[in-house]
């Protein structure tokens, strides 16, 4: 055992209410925080256990909770590849930092979907996030997200030049693709969201990049807003909020991700798109705002810096409600430990 | 004449391949940059002339509206398929297969990134603007980019970069690229990097775009 480097508060009870609250867009009753993933190295800091311990099923699991109950949050957030669930075979994809999203694609030609081998979505060990329960401190809930959303999970499979072309050249082949990837992700949601220790789903799925929408908007409403908008349906039936993180610059969709796929909330925020200030002022009355502590900012700016303007936000959450405080996407390592910390301490400086 | 090479312009920028592809839809049947070309060719209009007239318009216009939000990165990807079919009717008038070009582009990922789309779509744009461009690919360092320069003196630079920790990689390329040529022209872009970032490392410009980046060469 080493050292633990952060704590919200050797007292701090995790309390799934206040985030509920929060997506509902009401205020808090204490300052509220969000992450929906962080690097292995902040995991160890926060746990004080340096590596994850894999003896058994659920032992790399305590870490985790570990982990997000000591930095302050309500919830731990597991995502489906920690959890042996739905996953979708890729092919090969070289990975640096980045990865070529032409990489890997298995899905070219009618030929090549007929052999793929498609998972199946109900053989995964769900009985995980039920036995999980037995780790969770009281309180506390998990936030269950899939391994990848529709478009990303297509793109995998057919790559992203292909597919471009495909939804043009070829609409029936398009159209089965997005069905078989659609209906799986479907069963997922509909699986986790039914389990009581879920206590809210993150539907993960980027739409953009630095100008616009990846793919026209009528694209996206033929081939992948629909699929979202019964993935939220079965979330809500289970009586849970739907959280979408989608990152690049989807503002001519939001109106469909408010009104049409009625998400509770929206994740992924960047400054150089619009800063999270602007998004909260634009949408925050009829979406809550979750994190947009801007990544670039959070790795290359002074503590300070860091401090003040999450501070500002939070105080925003505590005015008006309908926020979390987190960053803009993750915590990737090569976030400064120190300026992950400044972020959420803000929740003590308040 | 100029009707048939207006009429490849709008071909090339609406993204009709040929005669047998269906879209768009409303164009089913018809024929496309591929059979244009070939019949310009038959008329006896210069090879030149329809380069430079019919398709590099239609490529100008779809990076335009590109830039401006009104297409998307599929509206580009399939414009440049309908240019690179009429170009398969053109090259063999042009010496050795070559274009005529109006500069070189060598363009690259920056070291530990593998990201490519957005790469690939600036060369898109710059050869569709006439330009000869060399894609070093993926995970470039500073000393591919000092070599590929060397072995073409005149040419600029294009670095692209996805994330902050890739981006702060171009600083290096940068150097190297300097200390080999103090004069060499650097253009840097992508999802993280910012004017206020490329202006601190001591690149030459920073375009959000392709189009622009073409465009401030016009
Ligand atoms: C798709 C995507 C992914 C995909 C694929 C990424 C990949 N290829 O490796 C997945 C889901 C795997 C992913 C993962 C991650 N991602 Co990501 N991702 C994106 C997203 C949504 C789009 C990127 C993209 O493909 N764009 C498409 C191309 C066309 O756009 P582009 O490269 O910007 O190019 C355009 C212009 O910039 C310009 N251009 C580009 N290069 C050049 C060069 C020159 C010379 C010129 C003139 C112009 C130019 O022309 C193009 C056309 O206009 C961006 C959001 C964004 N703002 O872009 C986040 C983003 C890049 N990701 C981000 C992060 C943090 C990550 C992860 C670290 C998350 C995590 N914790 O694991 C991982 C790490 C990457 C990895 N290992 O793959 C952050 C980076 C923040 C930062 N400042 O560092 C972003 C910005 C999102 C955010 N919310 O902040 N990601």
């Amino acid at each position: 055992m080493s050292k633990v480097y952060y704590q919200r508060d050797k007292n701090f009870e995790p309390d799934f209410e206040q985030f509920l609250r929060v997506l509902r867009r009401d205020i808090p009753h204490r300052p509220t925080l969000f992450e929906f993933a962080m690097n292995d190295r902040i995991l160890g800091k926060l746990s004080g256990e340096k590596n994850e311990n894999k003896s058994s099923r659920l032992a790399p699991f305590r870490r985790l909770i570990k982990a997000f109950t000591n930095a302050g949050y309500d919830y731990t957030t597991i995502s489906a590849w920690r959890t042996n669930t739905l996953d979708f075979p890729k092919g090969n994809m070289a990975e640096k930092e980045s990865r070529s999203l032409n990489a890997g694609s298995m899905i070219t030609d009618w030929e090549s979907f007929e052999k793929y081998p498609w998972p199946d979505a109900r053989a995964g060990d769900y009985e995980l996030y039920n036995d999980l329960g037995k780790l969770l401190p009281d309180g506390m809930k998990l936030i269950a997200s899939g391994n990848g959303g529709l478009l990303e999970n297509v793109i995998d499979l057919a790559g992203f030049e292909n597919i471009s072309l495909m939804y043009m050249l070829d609409e029936t082949l398009t159209t089965n693709i997005f069905n078989f990837v659609g209906e799986r992700l479907l069963k997922f949601y509909e699986i986790v969201a039914s389990i009581d220790t879920v206590g809210a789903c993150i539907v993960n799925d980027d739409w953009g990049f630095k100008n616009q929408t990846m793919f026209p908007p009528e694209m996206l409403r033929r081939w992948v807003f629909p699929w979202h908008k019964k993935i939220v349906e079965v979330i809500h039936r289970a009586g849970k909020p739907a959280i979408l993180h989608s990152c690049g610059q989807v503002k001519d969709v939001m109106k469909d991700v408010i009104v049409d796929m009625k998400y509770d909330g929206k994740h992924s925020f960047e400054d150089l798109i619009i800063p999270v200030e602007e998004a909260y002022d634009l949408w925050g009355k009829r979406i809550a705002i979750i994190g947009g502590i801007d990544m670039d900012f959070l790795a290359r700016m002074p503590v300070k810096d860091i401090q003040r303007r999450s501070l500002a936000m939070l105080r925003k959450q505590l005015s008006r409600g309908g926020y979390l405080l987190g960053s803009g996407n993750s915590i990737p390592d090569y976030i400064p430990d120190e300026n992950y910390f400044a972020m959420i301490s803000a929740v003590k400086n308040i | 004449m100029s009707e048939l090479l207006e009429r490849l312009s709008m071909l090339v920028e609406v993204g009709k391949i040929n005669k047998v592809t269906p879209y768009p839809p409303e164009m089913k049947d018809m024929d496309g940059a591929s059979e244009i070309t070939q019949q310009a060719l038959e008329r006896g209009i210069d090879p030149q002339i329809i380069l430079n007239d019919g398709l590099m318009p239609g490529m100008s216009r779809i990076g335009e509206k590109f830039a401006r939000g009104e297409a998307f990165i599929p509206n580009m990807l399939i414009s440049a398929k309908a240019m690179n079919a009429a170009m398969d009717h053109l090259k063999p008038f042009f010496d050795g297969g070559e274009m005529p070009s109006k500069g070189t582009l060598i363009i690259g990922t920056v070291k530990g990134d593998l990201h490519d789309i957005g790469k690939n779509l600036v060369k898109m744009i710059m050869e569709g603007d006439g330009w000869s461009v060399i894609d070093l690919g993926t995970d470039v360092g500073g000393d591919k980019f000092v070599k590929s320069v060397n072995e073409h003196k005149e040419a600029i630079i294009g670095i692209s970069a996805l994330l902050t920790t890739t981006m702060l990689n171009m600083e290096e390329v940068i150097t190297k690229l300097r200390e080999n040529n103090s004069s060499t022209k650097i253009f840097v872009g992508g999802a993280a990097v910012s004017k206020s970032f490329s202006e601190k490392i001591g690149a030459d410009g920073y375009f959000r775009d392709p189009y622009s980046f073409a465009q401030s060469f016009n």
